[in-house]
């Protein structure tokens, strides 16, 4: 008897070994502070996708759980809130205000639930992990570009700036980058700069009012091209709007490359601007996300870690590889 | 002889408070810019309010009979989506996608109207959670991406009959017939009649609820005029479109001197200034290259000074200050909080 139970238990060790081993599941809950624009919805989707491929490869079953504030910080909190009570393994936020998603970090902190800020870093709390594009560094990118450009056509820009909304780190990173490479290049003079809260309404009637305060004003710089056809419309209306060797020309440096900005550059409306990578960005969430789920260090540089645009120009705009906001792809 | 000069410093306050106003915010951006006071800007400026302008004289019908739509900028929102979605998925003329556009503004209006008269619910939180809701279906049917206009749509946004953009004609004539509508109709009297108190209304035969479902109709229906305004201006349509707009026309309201309790003001010049001098402080702040952060302070400032110039006139301030003196005399009866912040 006891040498027919030795060899049952043999036995049951032997099948367990060779069957497949059941993947660990791993609740991410994925608070969006507002999906207002194609990006978040391809981030979305590259998420779930990178999560279900890179996953499957590291035996960890992503389940999503997700939430929209509608822009609205206090309503994110409460969502975040939510994320926690559901005890979910991670959280990942896309922060409406940098500062207020502080509280939530900390709320996350406290219920031992690690918090991944998504593409917009919190400005008074750190999270267990941030990751992101490089905003200064396609500010800076894309500055460096334009200057040479216009220098090289000889060219002196008067421009005007579009920025984002205030309470956004990325929109300010690309505005600190911008003045940081234009302001002392004696090439570009940003003569006014026009807060848009990301809103289209405000893209349009700002480059309208910075018009007519600038008549000489030659260029722009968009905190981010998501709201073009705004600002096509405001400068069609000052008769402006024209392609790059016509002498209305108003030379464009710009962010993001959403779609329409892809149409625009091809038509030679837009001069340069760098990617907002969404593919690589949600790559990056999921090998992190992995790391956390095993326990292991997730090898951020002080927490964070970016992944940088690339510079689109006109002479290039056709052939970038895997541009998520080009139509073939 | 100082109560004297205080007392004909409140009346003018009271009277032309917000005309001082507006003629210090004009003249501090035409002295501190060169291009402000201008033709061509000022054109500018009525362009870029022609939506708000819309939007808030549907809302001062429905503030002048005592009660609040908080839903307008959700309805321009799902309204005009339709119109997108008929125009680029379907391949619908224009003219038709807009009409529908239209009527949906007002079917939208009409729940609203439905949900407050026939259900007795308080305007605040029905019109809150049509808010809600209606941008969450449009969020839905939009994907809650931007969707750019058809390119012979787009380019009416910058339609002109010589320098005057047609949409500032447009906003003219939807302001001249809701103020029509409000001082020469029986309609517009009754409104300012329910404003002033709903059961008196009621009492002398006026049909108070019907009264307040067309108001809602009517804010529904420039809801969605003024959304299809937005929405060529900008050229495509986006999640923001209509967003705070609804507090924004309530700012617009009252700092045009339309009564928040209902019953006083008027749409012509009342919405137009108030507009206006919402538009001058956006535009010179713009032109003056101005601290982004200074745009709220003094947005919020200017609403402050209207609201209190609307308490004044309401004789809140004056009746406290009453009941309070009374109060305060030797031998008197202390008089309630209620009593002294109730409406005379």
């Amino acid at each position: 008897m006891r040498v027919l139970n030795k060899a049952l238990f043999a036995a049951g060790c032997m099948i367990a070994a060779t069957l497949p081993a059941h993947a660990k599941d791993f609740t991410v809950g994925l608070s969006w502070n507002a999906m207002d624009n194609q990006l978040p919805v391809k981030w979305q989707e590259y998420l779930q996708s990178e999560g279900a491929k890179q996953g499957a490869a590291a035996d960890v079953n992503f389940k999503w759980v997700i939430n929209v504030a509608d822009a609205d910080p206090t309503r994110q909190a409460a969502n975040i809130e939510d994320l926690i009570n559901q005890g979910v393994d991670l959280i990942i936020a896309r922060a409406e205000d940098a500062a207020a998603i502080g509280a939530s970090i900390r709320a996350a902190k406290e219920a031992g639930i690690p918090f991944m800020t998504f593409d917009r870093e919190s400005s008074t709390t750190k999270p267990t992990v941030h990751v992101g594009g490089d905003s200064f560094d396609q500010g800076k990118t894309t500055a460096e570009a334009f200057v040479a450009l216009l220098k090289d056509r000889g060219v002196t820009g008067k421009c005007i700036e579009l920025q984002g909304s205030l309470t956004d780190v990325n929109a300010m990173n690309r505005s600190k980058a911008w003045h940081e490479v234009t302001d002392n290049s004696g090439v570009v003079t940003t003569l006014v700069s026009v807060p848009t809260e990301w809103n289209p309404d405000l893209f349009r009637s700002g480059t309208v009012n910075a018009l007519r305060a600038n008549p000489d004003a030659n260029c722009m710089f968009l905190a981010s091209d998501f709201a073009l056809s705004a600002v096509q419309s405001a400068l069609e209306g000052a008769d402006r709007w024209a392609p790059r060797g016509d002498a209305k020309h108003v030379w464009i440096a710009t962010q993001d490359v959403f779609p329409e900005a892809v149409t625009a550059m091809q038509g030679g409306f837009i001069d340069v601007g760098t990617t907002y990578d969404a593919y690589a960005h949600a790559q990056e969430a999921i090998r992190v996300a992995i790391e956390l789920a095993k326990g292991e260090d997730a090898n951020c540089p002080d927490g964070v870690c970016l992944a940088k645009g690339r510079l689109a120009t006109q002479e290039n705009i056709g052939t970038l590889e895997n541009l998520w906001s080009r139509p073939a792809n | 002889m100082r109560d004297n000069q205080s007392t004909s410093f409140g009346q003018l306050a009271r009277r032309h408070g917000f005309l001082i106003v507006l003629v210090a915010i004009f003249a501090v951006f035409t002295l501190a810019t060169d291009h402000f006071a201008t033709f061509g800007n000022f054109i500018a400026m009525l362009h870029a309010m022609a939506p708000v302008v819309v939007m808030s004289c549907g809302m001062a019908l429905v503030v002048l009979a005592g009660k609040l739509d908080i839903s307008i900028g959700s309805v321009a929102f799902l309204s005009s989506t339709f119109a997108v979605l008929l125009m680029n998925n379907h391949g619908v003329p224009p003219v038709v996608a807009f009409a529908v556009t239209l009527a949906a503004g007002a079917a939208l209006g009409a729940l609203n109207g439905f949900i407050v008269v026939g259900l007795g619910i308080n305007p605040l939180i029905a019109t809150l959670g049509t808010m809600i809701a209606l941008r969450g279906v449009a969020l839905q049917l939009t994907n809650a991406v931007l969707i750019p206009l058809p390119e012979s749509v787009r380019s009416l946004g910058n339609l002109s009959i010589g320098p005057i953009f047609v949409d500032i004609l447009v906003a003219a004539v939807v302001v001249i017939a809701a103020d029509q509508l409000h001082r020469r109709t029986v309609f517009g009297r009754q409104l300012n009649a329910i404003g002033n108190g709903e059961e008196v209304a009621a009492k002398i035969g006026i049909p108070v609820g019907r009264r307040v479902f067309v108001a809602f109709v009517l804010s529904g229906l420039f809801a969605s005029i003024g959304g299809i305004m937005s929405l060529i201006q900008v050229g495509s349509i986006s999640a923001y479109l209509g967003r705070g707009m609804e507090f924004t026309a309530v700012a617009v309201v009252v700092v045009g001197g339309i009564s928040l309790f209902g019953g006083r003001g008027t749409i012509l010049p009342g919405v137009v200034l108030g507009a206006l001098t919402f538009e001058m402080i956006a535009n010179g702040l713009n032109q003056m290259s101005a601290n982004p952060y200074a745009y709220r302070l003094v947005t919020g400032a200017i609403i402050f000074v209207a609201m209190y110039v609307d308490a004044m006139k309401s004789g809140r301030i004056r009746s406290r200050r009453k009941k309070l003196a009374v109060r305060d005399e030797p031998g008197r009866s202390t008089g309630t909080i209620a009593e002294t912040t109730s409406r005379p």
